[in-house]
């Protein structure tokens, strides 16, 4: 008989308290069956599943079995293990939530090696378009395959190209956006850093495509490592003749070199960014023209996102229909995004298009790191909005967030449970954008600073009621008259916060109360008497003196003195601090 | 290096294919590195040449699995192909001692990754 692996996963209750130990108890049982030299038995780390009990898989049939339970051993060593059949009512199916396309030899793959790129199929994409079709031809197939940009705004991209490629220009430029700044997001860094090639080749593409010579990497200077690695796949790929005069002994040349951005959020837009490659300072121009007709030092120029052009060599290889296949009906292939916050398994996810939101946070991500009560989940960054509970069964795709006051964006995803006010949250990305603001025009400079200072009045206990309609009208202004992308969008995780969570806005401003106890400002602070050890632990941390007391009779806190830093609930190691 | 031309393509996949069987590879991206992947390639660099192995040490991208790194994935022939996790420098050189020499899957390591490819 065969050598066997079994990996399993013991319940974490059952290795905390000892009292189950199935490891153990199918540990002795395979010596009893003399199978303990057959089968190799591993208690796994993380099994990917959750909630099912004790989980195990069975290589090399590749068989799942969850719930087991003790009693089930004798059956899994009798059928499984001696005679490899499966025992069919433990069998488990492990949900494939995810699909990688984009990601797929991202971490499978050495992004130094320009070979191992080659060996998964790489650059024959290019080699397909130079040799069997026409330009044309390639801007047809990515019509068809549905694909939009993935850097936010979700327009088609073969619609992008045909501009370009119709535009009239004696010559005419790619570049690539790695501009990517929202907070939490970090799919585009991911790609670059570990599969280079997939990018350049979504260039290259792109330029015979349009009737491009020359691209550009757009990348932003805190992200040295990919750019190090993206200049390495640029000089191996020009050292192989990817790059340069005759491509693949084609009439198509193309050189890509690499611009670096000072880290300005706003240079993401496309304009601002065409701008600061020029030279100039990264502030936007009004649209249109558009970048496809008229775009850096006044060509022609396609500007697509870093996910988009991973997409494009296997569209070309596998074919629009192939791609077209995958997704919603208005979204088309997977969605790489950046999972953060305060889920349990924070990374990167690939899905398809239309993969509930439950799917990603509870599924992949394995629900809230803390046990505690999930809140909301960040969509898009500093453009896009707060979505509650009740919308989680949501299928993700660009018309259903942009539906609930959200958009897809870039792909942040950023958790929140009950811990999140989101008064501050709005506050926090509203400064953000605020930071962030070029000062062009007037309603995105001024607008978010009158935000965010109705904003802080809130969350400091000065806000009245008229605030909220003040809210609402400034953000409409600032969507109405803003330059660019980011005053349009920049009110948006105002307004969603607002329209899911008004409650806590009135909470704020009624009742002068943080119900997720984050604004500081609202926290009064007691000492709770029967809890206290009288040790004296929280007036040495008291900045301002405001606890007094000593340690025979107990400590109280003076709220005219306290200035709600929270140090003292933060040192109790009794919790004999209580803020409400 | 000579220019590619059309014929070289499944050369140079035959070639990697074909490449060493055993093989370590650690993930070096950005929240690898952050998660102390440098000090692991280190500590599996120093093993596998005090104890004489042949096997391949690779790096790689991303996984995706960022909240487990740093992740050493190995391929020993005639072994299921696993991802450790969270490994540590002493992991790292149970990992040379324990896996590729002893032949045998370290305990408590193993992380399980689900999903399926768009294509192959």
């Amino acid at each position: 008989m065969s050598d066997k692996t079994v990996l399993l996963q013991d319940t974490t209750a059952g290795i905390a308290t000892g009292t189950n130990d199935f490891f153990g108890v199918f540990k002795a049982a395979l010596r009893e069956s003399n199978l303990a030299d057959n089968v190799r038995l591993v208690r796994v780390a993380d099994m990917g599943v959750y909630n099912q009990g004790v989980v195990m898989t069975i290589l090399p049939e590749n068989i799942t079995y969850a719930n087991v339970e003790v009693h089930d051993i004798k059956r899994i060593i009798g059928v499984t293990l001696k005679h490899g059949n499966p025992v069919k009512d433990l069998l488990y199916q492990p949900k494939f939530r995810q699909m990688r396309l984009v990601l797929k030899n991202c971490g499978r793959l050495d992004p130094g090696s320009i070979d191992d790129y080659i060996a998964t199929d790489g650059y024959r994409a290019l080699l397909k378009a130079v040799e069997q079709k026409t330009p044309e031809d390639v801007i047809a197939e990515l019509k068809n395959s549905g694909l939009r940009g993935r850097g936010g705004g979700g327009y088609s991209t073969g619609l992008k190209w045909q501009f370009t490629r119709e535009a009239e220009g004696e010559t005419k430029y790619v570049i690539c956006n790695a501009d990517e700044g929202d907070p939490g997001a970090y799919m585009d860094r991911s790609v670059l850093e570990g599969n280079p090639h997939s990018v350049i080749e979504g260039m290259l593409l792109a330029g015979y495509a349009i009737g491009s010579s020359q691209g550009f990497f757009y990348i932003r200077a805190e992200y040295p490592l990919a750019i190090e690695r993206v200049q390495k796949a640029l000089d191996q790929a020009r050292d192989r003749g990817l790059l340069g005069a005759n491509i693949l002994g084609s009439a198509f040349s193309m050189d890509i070199e690499i611009r670096l951005g000072a880290g300005a959020f706003v240079c993401g837009e496309e304009t601002a960014l065409i701008a600061s490659i020029e030279g100039k300072r990264g502030t936007p121009v009004p649209r249109p023209p558009y970048p496809s007709v008229r775009g850096l030092w006044g060509m022609p120029t396609c500007i697509n996102n870093v996910e988009t052009l991973a997409n494009v060599a296997p569209i070309i290889l596998h074919g629009a229909d192939w791609f077209a296949g995958i997704g919603t009906s208005s979204s088309k292939g997977t969605k790489v995004f950046a999972l953060t916050g305060k889920v349990r398994n924070s990374g990167l996810v690939e899905v398809p298009m239309g993969t509930t939101l439950r799917d990603i946070v509870f599924d992949i991500g394995g629900g809230i790191a803390s046990g505690k009560k999930f809140k909301a989940v960040q969509t898009g960054g500093p453009s896009g909005g707060v979505i509650p509970e009740k919308y989680l069964d949501t299928p993700v795709d660009y018309d259903t967030l942009q539906k609930l006051g959200s958009i897809m964006g870039s792909g942040g995803m950023i958790v929140m449970d009950e811990d999140d006010c989101m008064v501050d949250i709005a506050k926090f990305y509203i400064k953000f954008c605020v930071e962030e603001s070029c000062g062009k025009c007037a309603p995105c400079r001024i607008g978010g600073y009158q935000i965010l200072h109705i904003l802080e009045g809130i969350t400091q206990g000065r806000g009245t009621l008229q605030d909220l309609d003040r809210l609402i009208l400034i953000a409409r202004a600032m969507k109405m008259g803003s330059l660019c992308g980011l005053g349009q969008t920049a009110a948006n995780p105002v307004i969603s916060t607002l329209t899911y969570f008004e409650d806590e806005y009135r909470e704020h401003i009624v009742n002068r109360r943080c119900p997720a106890r984050k604004c500081k400002a609202l926290l009064q602070f007691s000492i709770i008497r029967h809890q206290c050890k009288k040790c004296g632990l929280c007036a040495r941390a008291c900045p301002e003196n405001a606890i007094t007391g000593d340690r025979e009779h107990g400590y109280t806190i003076d709220t005219d003195k306290c200035i709600h830093c929270g140090m003292c609930f933060d040192v109790c190691k009794f919790s004999a601090v209580e803020r409400i | 290096m000579a220019a590619l031309t059309a014929k070289d393509f499944d050369a140079i996949k035959t070639s990697v294919q074909d490449g060493a069987k055993n093989w370590i590879r650690v993930g070096m991206s950005t929240c690898g590195i952050a998660a102390g992947a440098g000090k692991i390639y280190r500590a599996l660099e120093e093993e596998i040449s005090r104890q004489g192995q042949s096997v391949s040490l690779r790096t790689c991208g991303c996984l995706g699995m960022c909240y487990a790194e740093p992740l050493v994935e190995v391929c020993i022939e005639g072994l299921p192909r696993v991802v450790y996790c969270r490994v540590t420098e002493d992991c790292a050189r149970e990992i040379v001692r324990g896996h590729v020499m002893g032949r045998k899957l370290l305990q408590d390591y193993i992380l399980a990754m689900h999903y399926e490819e768009a294509f192959s």
